[in-house]
């Protein structure tokens, strides 16, 4: 049987009918297109923030992916490695970092934003024991941003620009940098501990904790070096010598633990120590010479990996890296010791200079005393005579004595002071003599007084010359011939500890009896007169009187 | 910022993202179009359909060159994280000589203030 034949307006109806379906279709089509394009507009913004801060990011720092992990939603499973794998098999970490990967989260705004792990952050603080951890410097620590803005900035959704989206990179740039530094501040204190395995000369590990190395340098020194928190100070973690613990709280840093005050703390040690090194210039020191030790080890690695590997320290002074650290920081505390009795010297004596010179090695310093003399009178007269006249004759406008540290050995170099050679050849112009030696602190202002009144002595011996009169010296004494056979002395006396000044003058006339008395045993006698502390001028205008009563031959 | 081609790169590509989403809501507008209840627009149509050919086009083109040179990225080739731990160290060593410089002129404007 076959179907009806459908009626006209059946045809129609059913016409009409499927004309509005395929409208609907299409309305329904264009509905589904449109939606598709918006949503993925959003997406697409969303995507080209995150893709875009990950490779800023990734120009700087080690991105990887774990394609499998499903960690959660809204991550894709990229973390930033933050680990140089040339620096692993040099520094033989006892402990992995866990810190080292840094998981990278992606917000639903498309914010690239990083987990922070527990514990990261943290720095090398140097401290030398008794000193006040409140007065330590920090005053440059840089603009921590752990803590930062970043919730607020990914709680608004819309209206999320272009700054905003540089601002997060920024950050996320700075976080990771604070990270890796940490992660380097900690290989640092393990190649620390892994030296103090290795005996190191003059010093001894008298405490070691978790985080915490307290090392003595010598007789006098403690230091302690400690892993911390970034921008704090372990208090809590404050050992006396004596080895009690100093707690203020149970251990627990917080950041209201700033304040805590040291139990039992007497000012009279804090006084001590104003003459330590800076603590901050120190832990510098630490990180760069470590830097540079593991640095050179890669490099001597590359170059030749045919050699067995030795695992150890180079031979570094022989000492290791850390010997070398604590012999610097002995060092500095010793020349500050040597720079105060200089200070105290120059300021005894109105006419020396102190100069320091940068030596570019950590553990000498050199310093100079200049000693200035005034112009001769008679180069006014006789103008026609040039400087190298005045050189050939061996005078000369200023005379130095070094002054050079190594370790803790003193070397004072000076010219001019006679020795017995020159004093046997008598007034004759002499070679300049260089003399150097060594000596102990005590000795040091003794021995740079004595240097600096003989190259006066010879300055005035040299002046005398020059006017014509019979003069002779001896170490800290100028001596004139006078007209009848007698001699007058201009004698130096010396006394580092004299508050008027530290160089004093005395005459003294008499033929020679009285040697090897000391002058202040007697004070002032028919033979001898106090002249006080007298300056190059006054020195100068005094010779030039005694002029007078010498006899001189044929100038005038 | 980064190598200059890798910059303009990306942004080639987020282009042509915005494009696919031009696609994509050009094709809307035509069915719309096309489900208007009058009967469809001739030139409203062709404009839509040529603008659609021609980013569909461009697409084409700007994938093809970009395939091409993304071959080229090779990441962790230069890791430069010891150098940028010197470089902090640098930075550290260079602050504190700051902070002593700004020490010893603060003496001296203290000195001449005294005098």
């Amino acid at each position: 049987m076959q179907r009806p034949k459908p009626l006209p307006n059946e045809v129609l109806s059913d016409l009409s009918v499927s004309a509005a379906t395929k409208l609907q279709r299409l309305r329904h089509l264009g509905r589904y297109f449109k939606q598709s394009s918006k949503a993925m507009e959003q997406q697409v913004s969303r995507d080209a923030r995150f893709y875009g801060s990950l490779i800023r990011l990734q120009q700087n720092w080690k991105v990887k992916r774990q394609r499998m992990a499903a960690i959660g939603p809204g991550s894709e499973g990229f973390s930033f490695d933050l680990l140089d794998n040339s620096f692993l098999d040099l520094t033989a970490l006892s402990r992995p970092s866990s810190i080292s990967t840094v998981r990278v989260d992606h917000h639903y705004s498309g914010i690239l934003s990083i987990q922070r792990p527990q514990k990261s952050c943290r720095s090398i603080s140097l401290r030398f024991i008794g000193a006040d951890p409140r007065c330590k410097q920090k005053s440059f620590s840089r603009k921590k941003v752990y803590s930062s803005a970043e919730h607020p900035r990914t709680a608004k959704t819309e209206a999320l620009t272009d700054e905003d989206v540089n601002e997060c990179v920024k950050d996320t740039h700075s976080v990771l940098c604070e990270i890796h530094q940490s992660i380097f501040e900690e290989q640092v204190f393990d190649m620390v501990n892994h030296e103090t395995y290795n005996p190191l000369p003059g010093v001894s590990v008298t405490g070691m904790r978790e985080d915490f190395l307290q090392l003595a340098i010598g007789q006098e020194t403690s230091v302690c070096l400690c892993l911390v928190p970034s921008g704090k100070e372990d208090v809590s973690q404050m050992v006396d010598p004596l080895g009690d613990s100093q707690n203020g709280e149970s251990g627990l840093l917080n950041s209201d633990s700033m304040e805590l005050s040291i139990v039992g703390d007497d000012k009279p040690d804090f006084l001590k120590l104003s003459g330590m090194p800076n603590p901050v210039s120190l832990e510098i020191y630490l990180l760069f010479i470590f830097l540079e030790n593991v640095l050179a080890r890669a490099k001597e690695r590359r170059s030749c990996p045919v050699r067995a590997q030795v695992s150890g320290q180079p031979a570094d002074d022989s000492c290791g890296v850390l010997g070398h650290f604590c012999m610097t920081v002995a060092h500095r505390i010793f020349s500050n010791k040597v720079l105060s009795e200089l200070e105290s010297l120059v300021n005894g004596v109105p006419y020396i200079q102190l100069l320091s010179h940068p030596t570019w090695h950590s553990r000498t310093s050199s310093w100079s005393l200049s000693l200035k003399v005034p112009q001769s009178v008679h180069a006014a007269r006789r103008s026609k005579i040039s400087d190298d006249h005045y050189l050939k004759h061996g005078m000369r406008s200023q005379f130095h004595t070094k002054v050079v540290v190594k370790d803790d050995q003193i070397n004072v170099s000076g010219e001019g002071a006679p020795s017995i050679i020159c004093s046997f050849r008598g007034s004759s112009s002499d070679v300049f003599s260089m003399n150097c030696y060594g000596c102990d602190l005590e000795d040091l202002p003794m021995i740079l007084l004595q240097q600096v009144a003989s190259q006066v002595i010879r300055w005035l011996h040299e002046e005398a010359l020059v006017v014509g009169m019979k003069a002779s010296r001896d170490f800290l004494c100028l001596y004139f011939d006078l007209d009848h056979g007698d001699t007058l002395g201009l004698v130096a006396h010396v006394d580092p500890d004299d508050i008027n000044g530290c160089i004093s003058w005395w005459v003294v006339m008499d033929d020679g009896s009285a040697e090897g008395k000391k002058l202040t045993d007697y004070g002032e006698s028919e033979g001898r007169r106090f002249l006080g502390h007298l300056s190059l001028e006054a020195l100068y205008a005094t010779v030039m009187d005694l002029a007078s009563l010498c006899s001189i031959g044929g100038i005038h | 910022m980064g190598p200059q081609g890798q910059t303009t790169s990306l942004q080639r590509l987020y282009l042509v993202e915005k494009r696919i989403v031009r696609v994509v809501e050009l094709a809307g507008s035509v069915m719309d179009e096309l489900a208007n209840s009058t009967g469809p627009r001739t030139d409203i149509l062709t404009t839509h359909c040529r603008e659609f050919m021609q980013s569909i086009k461009e697409i084409q083109t700007t994938l093809r060159e970009e395939i091409k040179s993304a071959c080229e990225y090779r990441p962790f080739e230069k890791c430069d994280y010891s150098a940028r731990i010197s470089n902090e160290i640098c930075c550290k060593k260079l602050e504190y000589i700051i902070e002593q410089l700004d020490g010893m002129q603060q003496s001296i404007d203290q000195c001449k203030d005294g005098i």
